[in-house]
């Protein structure tokens, strides 16, 4: 018995031991990038053998700020990101329930042309094609054309979680609303969407990490216009150009200002975040 | 009796509004997921600088399968890279789930901070693994040094092995997390009382591992690993962001590669009907590699029904 107990001991051990190695791997390159931040260009040039900076100082965020354009970056970010979850937010709850409630032609038919399109995907392989669609209609040369194709794009995964979530809505309610004269869309107004704030709050944080964490789409439909550029497309805009390697101050300071908002809504949301990224998945 | 007619009118109107609500996110599905695909189809027949067009037949495919040895090179990388990183990502992954399901103290923290990396940008995530494996100033180096585990300073991005070695690290780091967490939910949802009667029968921790565990979660095991593999051999943004193919083209995956030919990205001519040919022929073999991933791996999905 004895025995038992000391091997389940060392075991417990052996466990939080590991567990701690990969926390302290998780978190080192975040720490690195926030407190590298806060380093004086000389010494992250100069030296690489602390993680901790000599001295505080904050002139890299005033320099990304001022000079690197980057409170222009933070804005488009922002603007990009709230159009983007707010424009979502709608058109996945509309499509989830359009595809649960609704009844017309050809339905079923078209629910699998979107369906079967997640074996098709080609990713960044389409980047191109869609780029030119976009010109064609004169959207390609702002975030504008992002925000279009992310919103009205239909993402598969978004419209599982939408219709899975409006299916466990009891159908009397709807009943109940038709009698009382209400139509298709004033049920889905007045009466559903009222009712999907956790499905909301997963949608919110899914495209919001995907919208804020996003490069290669924006980087192409912001090449010709900088000034349109969000953070993750304007820091790797200094990395690319020629002054990559003595401006890692701006890179660091860049990086930990696209950081600092995503951790803070993760550490805030963290139960929602982990439901979310899985809910859809799982059932799709 | 009078029910009826009106009922059936305001079905009429309803099926009107549901078409209407959900047309714009249609035409939007269309235009951005399906004309794309037609449009590659069709440019991989054409020479095109996008501006003017030439049709030229199956002369891309040509190309690729008798002159283009860089990408079958990028398509291989990608596939080294991908299987090189998941034989470390998806054990780790399922040991790092087990041990949460284990529900010690302090597992929700852990937990929480353990998915951390999986929310940060994979380009954010290609930069700073670039900055700590810098060969000068980078803190990798002078850890190492420090512990005498090397007496000068390792050059990681001018050698093609070291440098996919940083760019598989820099990936696990950013992917586990999802994976462990579904690891995690499938764990949960295995029911207790099979391993207790093991415990009763005196079955010892690994072979409940094997008899118990893998069968139990083998369906959302498989599906997971599948999303593992064809994200991966789609990996864009971290190669982009970090070694950019460096050095000479050597860590370039089949994405950049193509990437670059489409928008003459990195000095390279835009060459739309030759992108298009090399995108569907990616396409294909995408869609092959799930394709055979999923028959080889046909037990493993079954395995609880």
């Amino acid at each position: 018995m004895e025995k038992h107990i000391a091997r389940r001991i060392l075991s417990k051990t052996a466990i939080y031991a590991a567990l701690t190695v990969v926390f302290i791997i998780a978190i080192f390159p975040v720490l690195y990038t926030l407190f590298g931040s806060f380093k004086g260009n000389m010494e992250l040039l100069t030296e690489g053998n602390r993680l901790l900076p000599r001295k505080f100082v904050l002139d890299n965020y005033k320099q990304a700020w001022r000079m690197a354009n980057f409170s222009r970056y933070t804005a488009n970010s922002l603007f990009m990101s709230a159009a983007i979850v707010a424009g979502t937010i709608i058109s996945c709850t509309i499509a989830g329930y359009v595809f649960e409630r609704g009844h017309f032609r050809g339905k079923n038919l078209i629910f699998t042309l979107v369906v079967s399109s997640m074996f098709v995907s080609l990713g960044s392989l389409t980047l191109y094609p869609v780029f030119m669609i976009a010109k064609f209609f004169g959207i390609n040369k702002s975030l504008w054309g992002v925000i279009i194709i992310r919103v009205f794009g239909l993402n598969v995964t978004n419209l599982f979680i939408a219709r899975a979530y409006i299916r466990t809505i009891n159908y009397e309610i709807d009943e109940s609303a038709m009698i009382d004269g209400c139509s298709f869309f004033q049920i889905y107004r007045r009466i559903i969407f009222p009712l999907l704030k956790p499905l909301i709050a997963t949608i919110a944080i899914l495209e919001f990490r995907h919208s804020w964490n996003d490069y290669l789409m924006p980087m192409v439909f912001t090449l010709s216009n900088p000034k349109r550029m969000p953070l993750i497309v304007g820091i790797m805009e200094l990395k690319s150009s020629g002054e990559a390697a003595t401006s890692w101050n701006l890179m660091l300071a860049g990086s930990s200002i696209a950081l600092i908002p995503m951790i803070a809504v993760y550490l805030i949301f963290n139960r929602n975040f982990i439901e979310g990224l899985t809910a859809g998945s799982v059932k799709g | 009796m009078r029910i009826q007619p009106i009922a059936k009118r305001k079905v009429d109107s309803n099926s009107i509004q549901a078409v209407l609500m959900i047309a714009p996110m249609l035409v939007g599905f269309f235009l951005f997921t399906y004309v794309p695909i037609f449009y590659i189809l069709r440019y991989s027949f054409y020479q095109s600088n996008g501006f003017t067009e030439t049709w030229i037949g199956m002369q891309n495919f040509v190309r690729i399968f008798t002159r283009d040895l860089a990408y079958w090179k990028s398509l291989g990388n990608a596939f080294i890279l991908s299987f090189g990183k998941l034989a470390v990502e998806i054990p780790l992954a399922l040991l790092l789930a087990i041990f949460l399901n284990k529900a010690l103290r302090g597992t929700g923290f852990f937990r929480v901070m353990l998915f951390l990396p999986a929310i940060i940008s994979t380009a954010i995530t290609g930069l700073i693994f670039s900055l700590m494996f810098a060969s000068y100033n980078g803190i990798i180096n002078h850890m190492l040094l420090s512990v005498g585990f090397i007496s000068k300073p390792v050059s990681w991005f001018s050698n093609k092995w070291s440098a996919m070695f940083v760019l598989g690290t820099a990936s696990v780091w950013n992917n586990y997390g999802i994976n462990m967490i579904f690891f995690l939910m499938a764990l949960q949802r295995v029911p207790k009382e099979l391993y207790e009667s093991a415990d009763i029968d005196g079955i010892g921790s690994i072979r409940k591992f094997f008899a118990i565990t893998l069968p139990m979660i083998g369906p959302t095991f498989q599906v997971v690993v599948l999303m593992a593999i064809v994200g991966s051999l789609k990996m864009t943004d971290l190669i982009l962001a970090s070694t950019n193919g460096q050095p000479a083209g050597q860590t370039e995956v089949v994405m950049t590669y193509v990437f670059k030919y489409f928008f003459g990205y990195d000095g390279r001519t835009v060459s739309v009907g030759f992108a298009s040919a090399m995108a569907l022929i990616t396409g294909i073999i995408l869609a092959l590699v799930s394709l055979v991933y999923l028959k080889s791996t046909d037990k493993l999905g079954k395995a609880v029904e």
